[in-house]
């Protein structure tokens, strides 16, 4: 009898050690998701908290690509800037906190994603970048937030991309009228952005949509290095 | 010879994973969005017209498909650019192809009209 406690109580070490973050489905962690099926996302102009004065270009260029390949409408980022613009309600910042119906009025969205721009920093060694970003998804019609990450990123900037990754290998590199330092950047803002939306649940337009909620979610707050040799 | 067949299956294996299909093709979408952003300039909105045009030529994603938002922005560039009838007709078709946008595209429609 005292064998067998012991071996259990073994047992429920080795388990509890062996899982030292608790997993959660999608369906869990993005239940709001689930449950209102969004459709269409706004994509709102990031929110540069950074000292890097682009910063705020390099993640709005890159936002849209991930959010359409994950099979959602995203709202023509150009057209919708320009109305936001006209409509003084360009400042994302004023946005976060506030009703957003508004959004859905006049833009048929479902979703505004937030892109919050925390930090970015060039070290000088190896032209390695560190960035912190947050993403925050909130639903038009009940203000909830469906989607928040936040992760610390750090991308190694003077490793080529050719190719990398699922969107890496569609770019075409041969844009020339870009200098090749902002191409770089604009890889970085991209891996973060892909990174963090490849744990969404996918949409009405992806082959897998509404199959995915028994997968295991991404942690809210992550760390990652995102290109290694 | 054994040693050069592995090399070439393993090869062949790196080769597979490599592409991955996707849903659209967005050719240097990214890039010339970016460049577009920066500057707004006459050359930055030329390129980014260019690109879309490619797009809306080619895909080979999964959906064959233009992507969303793709003919709505394209649209906007040539309205921008004094060119209203091929503008508008790009905001329609953004329309059939995703019916989610009518709500804001027809707003965009009446405002070009008046």
């Amino acid at each position: 009898m005292k064998n067998i406690l012991i071996a259990a109580g073994l047992a429920m070490l080795f388990a509890t050690a062996c899982t030292p973050t608790a997993t959660i489905k999608k369906s869990e962690a993005y239940s709001g998701m689930y449950a209102e099926k969004p459709v269409s996302i706004l994509l709102m102009p990031p929110i540069n908290r950074s000292t890097n004065v682009d910063a705020k270009e390099y993640f709005h260029s890159t936002l849209s690509m991930p959010i359409a390949e994950a099979g959602y409408y995203v709202i023509p980022t150009f057209l919708s800037m320009e109305i936001l613009k006209k409509e003084s309600a360009y400042d994302a910042e004023l946005f976060l906190e506030a009703p957003l119906s508004k959004f859905g009025e006049v833009f048929g969205a479902d979703l505004a994603v937030f892109t919050i721009i925390h930090k970015w920093d060039k070290s000088g060694i190896a032209a390695k970048v560190n960035v912190e970003v947050e993403y925050i998804m909130k639903s038009t019609k009940t203000n909830e937030v469906l989607f928040v990450r936040r992760g610390e990123v750090i991308y190694d900037a003077s490793i080529s991309t050719g190719g990398k990754g699922l969107l890496g290998a569609l770019v075409d590199f041969t844009a020339s009228a870009i200098n090749t330092a902002a191409t770089k950047y604009v890889d970085v803002a991209r891996a973060c952005n892909s990174y963090t939306f490849s744990d969404m649940p996918v949409g009405v337009y992806n082959l897998n949509y509404g199959k995915d909620g028994n997968d295991i979610a991404g942690l809210k707050n992550f760390k990652v290095q995102l290109n290694k040799d | 010879m054994n040693r050069i067949a592995l090399v070439l299956f393993a090869v062949l294996l790196f080769m597979g994973c490599a592409t991955q299909e996707t849903l659209y093709t967005w050719n240097n979408y990214e890039v010339t969005s970016y460049n577009y952003l920066k500057n707004t300039d006459e050359k930055s909105t030329q390129e980014l017209i260019e690109t879309y045009k490619k797009i809306i030529k080619k895909q080979q994603g999964k959906r064959g498909i233009v992507p969303p938002g793709i003919y709505a922005d394209y649209g906007f560039l040539l309205l921008q650019t004094d060119k209203k009838e091929e503008g508008m007709a790009m905001l329609q078709k953004e329309v059939e192809l995703y019916p989610e946008s009518r709500v804001f595209i027809e707003r965009i429609l009446n405002m070009v009209k008046e």
